[in-house]
C-alpha cells in the first residue's frame, strides 16, 4: 500500500492550489454576499482543462486519474465550495453521465463542449414534490411520432439558470412499476427551450446558480434520449454515485479550509497572554479537525483508487461521501468555535464555510441515505425499497 | 528561434523558511519547492515568444539535487519544450554551476538565454552574468520585453523612470525582470503531455568543468528581528487635533518616516 502522490499527481494539485489561492479564494466573499455565479472563474479554469476532468481526450477531456479528479475537487472546494458544486455538477453529474450511457454521436456532440466549457450543464432529477424518493417523479415525457413531448417540474438544480444542456429525468410508462417507467433526456437549450426561475434565498452556495427546471410541453426529439428507454432510474442512480464521489472531495476541502483557518487564528489570537493554541481546549479542538479532515481525505482516495480500477465503487464512495461531509460540518463548526465572535462575521471566511457545509450533508443523497446504501451493501437488505 | 531557460528550484514564496539548529542553513522538511519567481517570468517571455512564433523552441535546464527535476517538469508542464537536468550537490557553487551551463549552451546553441535577474533564495543575481561572461556574449540585465528584430534581437530594459532599447546582433544573454505579464499557469493537457516527455540527467562531472571555485560559506543565518507592538493612540488621549498632532510627532521623531 503506497499512500504517495504521482509526480503528475503532486503537479496537478499544485496547480489546482496555486489557482484556488489566487483566482478562487480572493473574491469568494464578495461572490456569496452578491449571490453571485462565478462566470468569470468558469472561464479560466476551462483553458486550464479543470472542466474536463476524467473525461478522455477523444472527447475533449484529460484523462486524468480519479485521485487528480479528487485532488482538484478538493482544492477548488478548499477556495468556494459554490465554484465546486458547479463543477460537480459539469463534469460529475453530466459530462461522465453522458459518457457512461450516451451514444457515440451524443458524446460527440456534447462532451467536448462541455469540457471546454462553452457549453455548461445542469441535472434535473429532483422535483418540488420528491427528493429522496426521486423514482416517485412527476415530469412525464408522453410519445409523439418520433419526438417526446416534456412536462414537468424540477426543483433545486445547480447551474439550472446558466445551463445550455440539462439532463432530466421523465416518466415514459406510467404503468411500469416506478424505478422501471423513467428515462433520461438531454434537453438542448437552444432547441428544446425550458425555463430556469431561479431561486435565492439559500443558507449556504449563495453564488452558486440554483434555479427551478420548468417543462412546457418541450418536444425533443427520440435522438436525445440518453440510454434505453425505461432506464431513466438506473442512469440517476449512477449518475448519483459520481457525483457523490466529487461532493466528498469538495466537503475535504472545506474540511481543510476550517483547519487551515483556525491554526492561524489560534497561533495569533491572544489571550490570557498567550496565543489561544497554547490552550489545551483549543488545541483538542484543532487536533479532532485535522483527524476529522485526514479520514474523510484517505476515504476519499481510497473509493479513487477503486474508481481507478474500474470496479464498482459505490459502497467506497458513500462511506467517503458520508463521512466527508458530516467531517467538514464538524470542522466548520469548531472552526467558529475557535474564531470566536469573529467567526459569527463574515469577516472571517469559517461562518461561510458552516453554511456552504451544511448542503453536503443533503445534495446528491442525504446522509441518512448513505447510511442506508451502506447498510444494504454490509446486510443485502434494501431498506431504502423497503 | 532557439531560447533557453535555465531554472532554480527554491523554496516555494508562499513557506515560511526556518533556521535550522545547525544556525548556518534552513530547514527544508515539509518546505515546498518551485521554480524561482524571475525564472517563472524568464520561462513566460520565452513561451510569450513562442506563442507569437509557433517555430520557437523554449528549452529550460537545471543544475541542482534531485527534487530540482520537479522545476523541470513544471516548466515544460506550462509549455516549455524539452529539459535537461544536470545533477550536482546540494550547495554547487554558483560560478561551477555557471561553468556547467555554459557547457550545455555550447552543446544547445540557442539565439537566447533568458535567466531570472537573480534567485528568490540567496539573491545573489550571479549566474546569468557570469554565464554571459564565460561565453564570451553580450549581456542586458532588467529585461522586461524582447522580438526579434532584422539581423538580430532588440532588448527592452528597465530603467529607473522608463525604458531603453538595445539590439544583439548575435546570440545573447538576459536576465528577466518581473514584468506586467504574470506566468502562466501549468495546465492539464501540459501536465499530462510533461509526463510523456523524457528528461535527459546528465552529472556534473560528465560535463568537464573546472570544479575549483573560490569558497563562499554560509558562516551564520537569522531571523529578521521580531516587530514591536504598534502604538494605538485613543480618543482618550485628547481631542481629534491634538491627536492628530501627537501622531504627527511619533511619525516624525519616533518612526522618522515623516
Amino acid at each position: 500500500m503506497d499512500f504517495d502522490l504521482t509526480p503528475e499527481q503532486e503537479q496537478i494539485r499544485k496547480l489546482a492550489k496555486d489557482f484556488a489561492d489566487r483566482e478562487i479564494a480572493p473574491g469568494a466573499r464578495e461572490r456569496d454576499r452578491e449571490q453571485r455565479f462565478p462566470a468569470e472563474i468558469l472561464a479560466k479554469m476551462a483553458p486550464l482543462g479543470f472542466l474536463g476532468g476524467p473525461v478522455p481526450e477523444q472527447y475533449g477531456g484529460m484523462g486524468i486519474d480519479y485521485i487528480s479528479h479528487a485532488l482538484i475537487t478538493e482544492e477548488v472546494g478548499r477556495a468556494d465550495s459554490s465554484v465546486r458544486t458547479t463543477l460537480s455538477v459539469q463534469i460529475s453529474l453530466v459530462e461522465l453521465t453522458i459518457l457512461k450511457f450516451g451514444t457515440p454521436k451524443q458524446k460527440q456532440a456534447w462532451l467536448p463542449r462541455l469540457c471546454r466549457g462553452e457549453v455548461i450543464g445542469c441535472f434535473g432529477l429532483t422535483e418540488p414534490a420528491s427528493g429522496t424518493d426521486a423514482a416517485a417523479l412527476q415530469t412525464t415525457a408522453i410519445k409523439d411520432g418520433d419526438d417526446w413531448i416534456i412536462n414537468g417540474r424540477k426543483m433545486w438544480i445547480s447551474n439550472g439558470g446558466v445551463s445550455q444542456l440539462a439532463l432530466i429525468f421523465a416518466r415514459t410508462d406510467a404503468k411500469a412499476p416506478k424505478t422501471k417507467g423513467i428515462t433520461a433526456f438531454l434537453l438542448s437549450r437552444e432547441h428544446q427551450p425550458y425555463g430556469s426561475p431561479p431561486i435565492h434565498g439559500k443558507l449556504g452556495l449563495r453564488s452558486s446558480d440554483t434555479s427551478e427546471l420548468v417543462f412546457e410541453d418541450v418536444r425533443v426529439p427520440d435522438s436525445m434520449r440518453l440510454g434505453e428507454l425505461g432506464q431513466g432510474f438506473a442512469i440517476a442512480m449512477a449518475a448519483l454515485d459520481s457525483g457523490r464521489y466529487s461532493v466528498a472531495a469538495g466537503a475535504v476541502g472545506v474540511a481543510q479550509a476550517c483547519l487551515d483557518a483556525s491554526v492561524s487564528y489560534a497561533t495569533q489570537r491572544q489571550t490570557f497572554g498567550k496565543p489561544i493554541a497554547a490552550h489545551q481546549l483549543v488545541q483538542e479542538m484543532l487536533a479532532d479537525m485535522t483527524v476529522e479532515t485526514e479520514a474523510a481525505r484517505l476515504l476519499v482516495w481510497r473509493a479513487g483508487a477503486v474508481k481507478n480500477k474500474g470496479l464498482p465503487s459505490t459502497r467506497e464512495t458513500s462511506i467517503a461521501k458520508l463521512y466527508a461531509a458530516e467531517a467538514a460540518q464538524r470542522c466548520a463548526d469548531m472552526a467558529i468555535q475557535i474564531h470566536g465572535g469573529y467567526g459569527f462575521s463574515d469577516e472571517f471566511p469559517v461562518e461561510r464555510y458552516w453554511r456552504d457545509a451544511r448542503v453536503n450533508r443533503l445534495y446528491e443523497g442525504t446522509t441518512q441515505i448513505q447510511k442506508l446504501i451502506i447498510g444494504r451493501a454490509i446486510t443485502g437488505i434494501d431498506a431504502v425499497a423497503g | 528561434m532557439k531560447l533557453l531557460v535555465p531554472l532554480k528550484q527554491v523554496p516555494d514564496s508562499t513557506m515560511r523558511i526556518k533556521v535550522a539548529p545547525d544556525g548556518k542553513s534552513i530547514v527544508t522538511e515539509g518546505i515546498t519547492w518551485s521554480i524561482s519567481p524571475y525564472d517563472e517570468y524568464a520561462v513566460e517571455m520565452a513561451l510569450e515568444q513562442k506563442d507569437a512564433d509557433p517555430s520557437t523552441t523554449v528549452s529550460v535546464v537545471t543544475v541542482g539535487p534531485v527534487r530540482a527535476k520537479d522545476a523541470l517538469r513544471a516548466a515544460l508542464a506550462m509549455g516549455c519544450d524539452d529539459g535537461t537536468f544536470v545533477t550536482s550537490d546540494e550547495n554547487a557553487a554558483p560560478l561551477v554551476v555557471a561553468r556547467a551551463l555554459a557547457k550545455f549552451v555550447e552543446q544547445k546553441q540557442p539565439d537566447l538565454v533568458l535567466c531570472g535577474r537573480q534567485a528568490s533564495d540567496d539573491d545573489q543575481g550571479f549566474v546569468g552574468p557570469a554565464l554571459a561572461t564565460i561565453l564570451g556574449w553580450p549581456h542586458v540585465a532588467t529585461v522586461t520585453k524582447f522580438a526579434p528584430a532584422d539581423g538580430g534581437i532588440e532588448i527592452w530594459r528597465e530603467v529607473e523612470g522608463g525604458h531603453e532599447v538595445w539590439k544583439a546582433s548575435g546570440p545573447a544573454l538576459v536576465t528577466v525582470q518581473k514584468s506586467d505579464k504574470e506566468p502562466r499557469y501549468a495546465s492539464l493537457p501540459g501536465i499530462m503531455k510533461a509526463k510523456k516527455k523524457e528528461l535527459p540527467e546528465l552529472a556534473l562531472s560528465s560535463l568537464g568543468v573546472d570544479a575549483a571555485a573560490p569558497k563562499i560559506e554560509v558562516v551564520k543565518m537569522e531571523t529578521p528581528p521580531q516587530r514591536g507592538g504598534g502604538k494605538i493612540l485613543k480618543a482618550a488621549d485628547g481631542d481629534a487635533a491634538s491627536v492628530a498632532a501627537e501622531l504627527v510627532r511619533l511619525l516624525r521623531d519616533e518612526a522618522k518616516v515623516l
